[in-house]
Formats: structure tokens, C-alpha cells, sequence
């Protein structure tokens, strides 16, 4: 299923040329074999009419126009994402970006571990490729995200909707603090304020499931006043 | 500025009222001066003080009386009048006064005249005496006054005078009033040239010249201003502009480092690939620092304002803290009473004071300490307090707060300041017993 994403052809737009085969470099390296590109928009226009792309990696300054112009000349020509490249850090570029419905938005100088995780997240976001839920072992229990179950003692157990919410949450950053604050959020969406009594009653449950020993947590630990961790096994 | 005004108002009443009171003693004396005779006795001797003379220097001799020669003054003339009305004796006496009085006449001529010759009568033994002086060289009234009229003169004094003092306070009331007006123009001027706010005084009247002054010290400031607000965002603009050039090729030094830290090359040279990515995104962080600091000092107000809810922010901050590799010498305790309290303003700029707080505690203790976040509601201000227990702040480091430090070094705490100042709020750092910070931002 990786590889379904790594097939997805991307076009990369950039002036500078040091930086496009940098790019190109980078994207190879990591399996994105169908990697593009363009140095201005009449070659970006041009290529994109020629070829069906799946992603646009668009620098914001060309020499015969900006990016958000050509994204914009881009969508006329086929609904494929976009992720803005800038030498920008203030929000106003940003903002500008997200508004005109770009996927994403990367400051240079970046990581290629940041740029890799970027493309990824909005090919898979886009084209609905959904990812192997892990399964993973916890002090004594293993947790099956997959089929969203708990194997504690040989025994399963199944998780409820939230459960799984907050557990999934918890592993994508697992072995650190996640605040009360994110996991309302990832529970209850936007206006989560007044959860924080339910989201205690949860997580009380939830230990139940998933500790050996409940009134003494050992994988779902309590960050007093912030939130919770979860500590996994050997990572 | 306004009390001034009033205060000059007050002084210029009171002056007025006093130089009122002033002229009119003045004029009071003036007119006793001038309606008293007293003036035209001062050289000759009075009628009434030479009557008095004679009757004691006139000295009856047999069938008749003597008198010292000149003591009466040649233009006068005196007769002496007998029970009977008869003169008996005389000096200087015209020819047009009668030699004989009846009761009548006695009763006409004492206080007035003797045939138009005004007259001054004294009684002595012998009879009435009577000093004639020149015709026309007096002239005569009879005033008569109540008693009444006498014990309420003072009042009447005391009525006239409380009447003049108020006309002359309300005089220069007017007076006073009118100035104050032109004064308080001014003033508001100069108050607007104070808050370099352009000014446009009318330039006439008695403020004439000080209205042009000001209002072309006013244009000064302006055009300096204007000339200041330009060179600022060339600076800003240039600061861009250069931070914007340098990210590219620091993304590709970036990524080949990256990529040879990676590689199959030996030891040495991956070592030396991975120092050449940190130094990197050390760069990276110094240029994001460097435009946040430009566009704070010339943007005073932050690009985005919207409401921000404090206590999730602090614990986010928090957790990024211990997550980043905290060390167990440090410990940090959030203490947040106000829950629902929001301020106006840009998340991530306040992230990044708040870091910059607590990462400060972080950084100058490096044996550990114990920071404590405390956030609460006083009145409409929320306050956040981070204090820690370690060894403080040096005292030029607390009094230096709000100016930038001359280079990346220690831009921690004015950045803070700088964010939270923009943001409307106010930003006090101390010692006691370790370093302490407290914020109050405007409750949104």
C-alpha cells in the first residue's frame, strides 16, 4: 500500500536549480520515483498540461510570477494538491496559502524527514490511502489498533470509539507528553471546553483495559497539570 | 496641561480682583483728596482758626477793644455784635454791611452770608463775634445726614465695596474666560505636538506667533517621522529580503549534509556531515529569530489577532518542554486558576514568549531548578507568573529587558518583553530567590 503512494507523480517547481535537484535528490531517495520538475510557471503550465500530476511542490517566488498565481492557473488544469515551499517565516504567506486551498506549507530551509512526512501525509490524505493500523505492545498488554482491540492476559478486549480516539492519539506520540488540551481536541473536536472531567473518566477506563495493575499505571502514565504519556516497549 | 490652564485662570481672577480692590482705596483717598478744602488752608491760616485767634487776642478797653494789628488778613474784615445788635466793635469793615442786627438777621447770616460776604461766627462774652472773607471766595451748603444714615454707613461701604470686588472678579472672569480659550487651543496643541500627533493651530490673534511655531514644529516632527517610519521599513524590508535570500541555498546545505550524515561514507566525514545540518538549523533558527525581532520592532502590532485561550497554550508549551528531553534535575508546575481566560493576540508569537521564559529558567540553571507557572485573572488582565528557585537573573540583564541585545546571545527575555508589549501588556522580571516573571495581557 506504501508503494501505491510512491507511485504518485509529483511535480516540483523551483528557480533555483541546486535546490530543485536537491528535491528531486530527496524524493528519490525516499522512493518517490515519479518526481518532475519545472523552474518557472510557463514550464510548470506546460508540464502539468502535458502529464497528469498528483502533487504540486510549489516554490512561492519564480522569476515570472508567484507561486500562488500559479497554483491557482494550476487548478484550472486538474485538482491535484499542492504544497507551498517558502523562504518565509512570517505568517502572512501562510495564511495567504491555506486560504487559497493549498494541502500544506513547508519553510525553507526544511529536513527531508519533514519534507518526506509532508508529502506523504497529503498524498495519503488525498487519495484516501489509509495506512496499516499498527499493533503494538504496552507493559504486559498488546494494543491492536487495526481491530481497534486490547489483548490483556490472553483475554480480548474491544475499545470503545473514544478509547480509541485517545489511544490512537497517545501512540502517534507516544513516550510523550500529550496535554489534555490535544486530547479533547482529538475527541471532541474544536469546542472541547468543559471535557476535561470526561476526558478523566476516560482515560480511568481506559487504563482498566489496558494496565495490568490500573491504580498504578505503567503505560499510561499522568503528566500532572499538563496531561498523559504513554510509554511503549523498547521503541 | 489642563491644570495649568486652570491655575493661570485662577491666578489671573484673583490678580484682576485684587488690582480692583487696589485702585479703588486709591480712587477713594483720590476723591477725598480732591473734595476736601484742605488744600487751600495749608498756606494761610482758616477763617475759623483766625475767629479763634481773635476772640482771644481782642481784649476790651474803656468804650471800646483793641487788637493786635494783622491779625486780621487785610482782604477779610471782622465786627463784633453786642445783646442787642449793635456792633460794637469793628476791623477792616466794608461799607455794605449793615451796623445793626435783629434776631432774624443774627439767625440768617450765622451760618451764610452777610450781604453776599460768606461769614464765620464764634460766640464770645462780650457778643457774637463774625469773620467776614472775601465776597465769592467761598461758597457754602448745608448737608444734613440721619443718624440712621451714619450707623449704616459702614454697611453700606462694606455693600458697595463686596459689589465693586465681585464686578471686577467677574470682569476679569470674562476676560480671564476668553483667554483660557485661546490658551486651552494652545495647550491641546502642544499636547498633540507632545504625542507627536499632527497639529493645525489658526494662526492669528494675541497666540499668533507661538500658533505658527508650534504648527510648524508640528510639520517637523511629521516629515521627521515620515523620514524615520521609511528608513525603518527599508531596514525591515532589507532584513526580509536578506533572510528570504539566504533560506534557499541553506535548504540545499541542509539537505546534502543531511543526506551525507546518511550516507555510506566513513565516520569522520558523517560526523562532520551531521555538525554542518546543526550548524544549519542553527542558521535557520537565528534568521527566524532575526525577522521575528525586525518585524516586532517595526510592526507594532501583531499580524494576527484572534482569541487565544492562555491555559492550553501554557500547557502546550509545557509539554514541549519536557518533551524535548528535559532533564530530571528540572521540574515544572502549572498552576492555572482561570481556565476559560482568552486574550487577544497571535499564538504563536505568545508560545513563543512563554517558551522563551521557561526555556531561560532552563538555560541559567544548569543544576536543575524548579519552575513554577501560575496563571489567574486580576480584574480584566490575565497574569502569568513563571518563577523559578535557581540562581536568578544578573541585574543587568533584569534592567536591560527591554532594549535588544547586540547580538543573538541573550535575546531570550527581550523578545518576551518585546511580544507581550505589542500585545498590550506589561512585563516585570525580578530576583527573589530565583528569577520571576510576571506577564498581565488584556483579558480578550
Amino acid at each position: 500500500m506504501q508503494t501505491e503512494i510512491k507511485n504518485k507523480k509529483i511535480l516540483v517547481v523551483d528557480d533555483e536549480k541546486e535546490l530543485l535537484s536537491l528535491l528531486s535528490d530527496i524524493l528519490y531517495k525516499n522512493g518517490f520515483y515519479n518526481v518532475i520538475t519545472a523552474s518557472d510557471c510557463a514550464g510548470a503550465i506546460k508540464t502539468a498540461g502535458a502529464q497528469s500530476v498528483s502533487l504540486y511542490l510549489l516554490d512561492v517566488n519564480l522569476p515570472d510570477g508567484d507561486g500562488f498565481e500559479l497554483f491557482e492557473r494550476l487548478r484550472k488544469i486538474s485538482d491535484a494538491p499542492a504544497i507551498f515551499l517558502t523562504a518565509r517565516s512570517d505568517g502572512s504567506d501562510r495564511v495567504k496559502g491555506l486560504g487559497l486551498g493549498a494541502d500544506d506549507y513547508i519553510v525553507k530551509p526544511f529536513l527531508a524527514d519533514e519534507l518526506i512526512l509532508r508529502v506523504s501525509g497529503v498524498l495519503k490524505r488525498v487519495y484516501g490511502i489509509t495506512e496499516t493500523k499498527p499493533v503494538f505492545s504496552l507493559s504486559g498488554v498488546t494494543v491492536n489498533l487495526e481491530t481497534a482491540t486490547v489483548i490483556k492476559e490472553g483475554k480480548e478486549t474491544p475499545l470503545t470509539a473514544k478509547e480509541y480516539i485517545l489511544i490512537k492519539k497517545l501512540w502517534e506520540n507516544r513516550n510523550k507528553i500529550v496535554t489534555n488540551d490535544a486530547l479533547c481536541m482529538a475527541a471532541w473536536g474544536e469546542d472541547y471546553y468543559g471535557y476535561e472531567n470526561t476526558l478523566m473518566v476516560h482515560i480511568r477506563r481506559l487504563r482498566k483495559k489496558i494496565e495490568v495493575e490500573p491504580s498504578m499505571p505503567k503505560a499510561l502514565i499522568t503528566a500532572k497539570g499538563l496531561g498523559y504519556k504513554l510509554v511503549t516497549e523498547n521503541e | 496641561m489642563n491644570k495649568t490652564i486652570v491655575k493661570i485662570f485662577i491666578l489671573f481672577t484673583l490678580s484682576a480682583a485684587a488690582i480692583a480692590t487696589v485702585l479703588l482705596g486709591i480712587n477713594f483717598l483720590g476723591i477725598a483728596y480732591i473734595s476736601s478744602d484742605a488744600a487751600a488752608n495749608i498756606y494761610k491760616r482758616s477763617p475759623k482758626r483766625t475767629l479763634d485767634l481773635v476772640a482771644e487776642e481782642l481784649t476790651p478797653t474803656d468804650g471800646g477793644f483793641t487788637l493786635e494789628q494783622g491779625l486780621v488778613p487785610d482782604e477779610d474784615w471782622c465786627i463784633l455784635i453786642d445783646e442787642s445788635g449793635e456792633v460794637i466793635w469793628s476791623e477792616h469793615m466794608p461799607g455794605d454791611i449793615p451796623t445793626h442786627y435783629s434776631i432774624n438777621d443774627v439767625a440768617r447770616m450765622t451760618r451764610w452770608f452777610i450781604s453776599d460776604y460768606p461769614v464765620y461766627v464764634r460766640t464770645t462774652d462780650s457778643g457774637l463775634l463774625v469773620l467776614g472773607v472775601p465776597k465769592n471766595s467761598v461758597s457754602k451748603y448745608s448737608i444734613e445726614y440721619s443718624m440712621n444714615w451714619f450707623e449704616s454707613l459702614p454697611w453700606r461701604i462694606l455693600l458697595v465695596l463686596m459689589i465693586n470686588i465681585c464686578l471686577a472678579a467677574l470682569l476679569a472672569c470674562i476676560a480671564g474666560l476668553k483667554l483660557y480659550r485661546k490658551l486651552r487651543k494652545l495647550c491641546g496643541g502642544i499636547q498633540d505636538l507632545q504625542r507627536e500627533k499632527p497639529v493645525r493651530l489658526l494662526e492669528k490673534g494675541v497666540f499668533k506667533e507661538i500658533s505658527k511655531a508650534v504648527n510648524s514644529t508640528s510639520d517637523a516632527i511629521e516629515r521627521k517621522n515620515a523620514a524615520l517610519a521609511a528608513r525603518d521599513s527599508a531596514r525591515a524590508n532589507w532584513i526580509n529580503g536578506i533572510s528570504h535570500d539566504i533560506r534557499t541555498p541553506l535548504s540545499v546545505i541542509v539537505g546534502y549534509s543531511e543526506e551525507l550524515a546518511k550516507s555510506e561514507a566513513d565516520g569522520e566525514s558523517r560526523r562532520k556531515a551531521e555538525i554542518i545540518t546543526a550548524q544549519s538549523i542553527k542558521i535557520k533558527k537565528l534568521i527566524d529569530d532575526l525577522n521575528l525581532i525586525s518585524s516586532l520592532e517595526y510592526d507594532m502590532q501583531p499580524s494576527k489577532r484572534q482569541a487565544v485561550r492562555i491555559c492550553p497554550l501554557l500547557r502546550r508549551v509545557a509539554a514541549d518542554i519536557v518533551n524535548s528531553g528535559l532533564s530530571d534535575k528540572f521540574e515544572i508546575n502549572l498552576d492555572l486558576r482561570s481556565e476559560r481566560a482568552e486574550v487577544l493576540g497571535d499564538d504563536s508569537l505568545l508560545e513563543r514568549a512563554v517558551f522563551n521564559l521557561i526555556n531561560n529558567s532552563i538555560a541559567h540553571n544548569k543544576n536543575g531548578c524548579a519552575i513554577q507557572v501560575i496563571e489567574y485573572l486580576k480584574g480584566t488582565a490575565v497574569c502569568v507568573e513563571i518563577k523559578d528557585n535557581g540562581s536568578g537573573a544578573p541585574s543587568e540583564v533584569l534592567d536591560s529587558i527591554a532594549e535588544m541585545p547586540k547580538s543573538a546571545h541573550g535575546l531570550g527575555l527581550p523578545m518576551a518583553y518585546k511580544i507581550i508589549s505589542v500585545h498590550g501588556g506589561t512585563f516585570s522580571a525580578w530576583n527573589d530567590w530565583g528569577m520571576k516573571v510576571r506577564i498581565e495581557l488584556p483579558s480578550a
